[in-house]
């Protein structure tokens, strides 16, 4: 709670920091309201406090959610120290958009009530939609925020006709009555409810880019700004799966056999049309698309497990493709800077441009496809095991088959890296990117290889 | 006679359903669609959710349909050239739609026992009812909503302002 009301008022200050003639004041503030609402929020941890009839209810799970996307804005926001694609936007605005839906995110990570979904989804998404098309001037942006708007107003529609109908049986918006409610029809609760549990899937998978709710997500990627696709690919993506996974296992643990089938087949459609698809693409920004769908897909397979708690795998998941993507991103945003161009045969002899950047671009792509010693290998391995011990083989075979195609497409751009170039001019770098830089990746193997500091939080 | 009512609007708010959807002319949908919103107004105060009602008039039927008029005028999108779909499309989407609604039917079975158990309360849809549940139980939801105005105006200014910088 406390994090919200830092990040409201956060938000403002970055707003009004627009006045001030100094460029850096924007960065500045942002940066110092990132730190105060991380710390206020980890000052919470183990309080579990309901606040305003039950309306959010801050929990662990909700602190530790929070603070991951927190510090995954934080490094956002760094990179903006140095982010040379035009966005024709002030600096000022664009940090209130981040921080609104930033605290629309921490709602969706802490709501107990179906209302508080509903509204956090919407300040999550309205910012962005506004965020997707900041290169006023660039068609593919222009697209990029019409696309995503429209398609989001669909699936909100249908997220809200869920709640309705959820709503009708239980006469409840709180997501611990609907649980009691269910329990006591024995786990035999109306169709009506089940109907709506449906409904809530489709408008929630459509946020987490899952098959067949994904055909927004590349166009939309590959159109906005690459540091607002940065965002939307990690902050919003575990706040996205944040909310789902609250609400299966806050509402619905009683009748997991009406949604595990139907779960377990959107996860493996998710992974293969994603992984099967980024294999054709030539943009490194678009491949990044697909690959983001892939990992909605593997994150869908904890849900399985539901009932032996896996919340700290899905959170070491979500930190660890976090801190690979936005490194993944960050690199790219200097190739695309230096070169012009977003695609494979940009990072071509990298290496002897730059040898630092060559092996910052190794690691990251190797902690995404899960390579040990790297955080995604660990990330992996929690979900898949968990899903082996809850009886589900198919899956968990499935999602390895999926990661063996993921692996072809990420070497293509590390095979890209360490060949012959046309190019051989050394990069510049920024201190502050090369900072963010140096801490992603040295985070990605760090948590690779002590993956209980994580694993031991939830 | 609420139930005549009842099955009157329901007439009325299909058809004029069918008819947005059918009109070639979008000016004629949207006077076909404030129609529909009229009739389902009509429900709400059948349901007892007067306030419901007059904003639903207000907001849906006043506001936002006068918006889509003055933009269907103002890009001249009064003439019916609209692209046609191909089959397969309008095959797969009424199958689908199709789907929904038996799906829908089939859910509403077993529904009765649920409106038994609700208590009536004919106070419900006043503004006092309404006003001291959304001040007390749901004032959170109801401050948040700023956020989301807030960046909705950051919104149109920063997209439609000529000189940003």
């Amino acid at each position: 709670m406390n994090a919200l009301l830092v990040l409201s008022i956060a938000g403002l200050a970055a707003l009004f920091s627009g006045f001030s003639h100094n460029k850096k004041l924007a960065v500045i503030v942002s940066l110092l309201g990132l730190a105060v609402a991380f710390t206020v929020n980890v000052l919470d941890w183990n309080t579990a406090v309901r606040y305003y009839n039950d309306m959010i209810f801050v929990d662990n799970y909700a602190i530790a959610f929070t603070g991951v996307m927190a510090l995954t804005m934080l490094l956002i926001v760094a990179l903006f120290v140095d982010y040379k694609e035009s966005v024709e936007v002030p600096n000022a605005e664009i940090f209130a958009l981040l921080f609104f839906s930033l605290a629309g995110g921490v709602m969706l990570v802490s709501y107990s009530n179906l209302l508080m979904l509903f509204l956090g989804i919407e300040i999550l998404s309205i910012p962005l939609y506004i965020l997707a098309g900041s290169k006023r001037h660039t068609l593919t942006s222009n697209e990029a925020a019409i696309k995503y708007f429209l398609l989001g107003a669909f699936a909100s529609a249908f997220l809200l006709f869920g709640i309705v109908l959820i709503y009708g049986v239980t006469a409840s918006f709180h997501i611990e009555t609907i649980a009691a409610y269910i329990k006591n029809a024995n786990g035999q609760p109306p169709a009506l409810l089940v109907a709506g549990m449906f409904m809530l899937i489709g408008g929630l998978g459509f946020k987490i880019s899952a098959a067949p709710f994904h055909f927004w997500t590349p166009d939309v990627y590959q159109g906005s700004p690459t540091i607002v696709t940065t965002f939307m690919s990690t902050v919003v993506k575990t706040a996205g799966i944040a909310a789902f996974y609250r609400l299966f296992a806050y509402a619905f643990p009683a009748i997991t056999a009406e949604w595990i089938p139907t779960i377990s087949v959107l996860a493996a459609l998710t992974m293969t049309v994603g992984n099967v698809t980024a294999v054709f693409q030539s943009s490194v920004k678009r491949m990044l698309a697909y690959s983001g769908i892939a990992h909605a897909g593997y994150l869908l397979i904890a849900f399985v497990s539901i009932s032996s708690n896996p919340a700290s795998s899905v959170l070491y998941y979500l930190i660890a493709y976090a801190v690979s993507t936005v490194c993944a991103f960050a690199v790219l945003m200097v190739i695309q800077h230096t070169t012009g161009s977003e695609e494979v045969d940009g990072f071509k002899g990298l290496s002897k441009r730059s040898p630092f950047l060559a092996f910052i671009t190794t690691v990251a792509f190797i902690s995404l496809a899960g390579i040990p010693p790297t955080a995604g290998f660990f990330a992996k391995f929690y979900l898949f095991s968990g899903a082996v011990k809850a009886g589900h083989l198919w899956l968990t075979i499935i999602a390895v088959l999926n990661s063996c195609i993921a692996i072809y497409y990420y070497f293509r751009v590390i095979t890209a890296v360490y060949s012959e170039g046309t190019d051989s001019t050394p990069v510049e770098l920024g201190t502050v990117q090369k900072a963010v830089m140096i801490i992603t990746a040295v985070l990605a193997v760090a948590l690779g290889l002590f993956p209980e500091m994580i694993i031991s939080l939830l | 006679m609420t139930q005549f009512l009842f099955y009157f609007l329901s007439f009325v708010a299909v058809s004029a359903g069918l008819m947005v959807i059918t009109a070639k002319n979008p000016v004629h949908s949207v006077l076909y669609l404030i129609i529909a919103f009229f009739a389902i107004a009509g429900h709400y105060i059948l349901l007892n959710a007067q306030f419901l009602a007059i904003v639903h008039i207000i907001v849906y039927a006043g506001a936002i349909m006068v918006l889509f008029l003055s933009v269907i005028m103002l890009l001249n999108l009064n003439k019916d050239n609209e692209p046609a779909k191909s089959n397969v499309l309008k095959l797969a989407a009424v199958v689908a739609a199709g789907l929904l609604l038996v799906t829908f039917s089939g859910t509403l079975k077993g529904t009765e026992s649920i409106i038994a158990s609700q208590p009536f309360d004919d106070q419900i849809g006043y503004v006092k009812a309404l006003g001291k549940v959304l001040f007390n139980d749901f004032l959170l939801p109801f401050e948040v909503s700023a956020l989301l105005l807030l960046s909705a105006i950051i919104g149109a200014v920063v997209l439609v302002k000529h000189d940003l910088k």
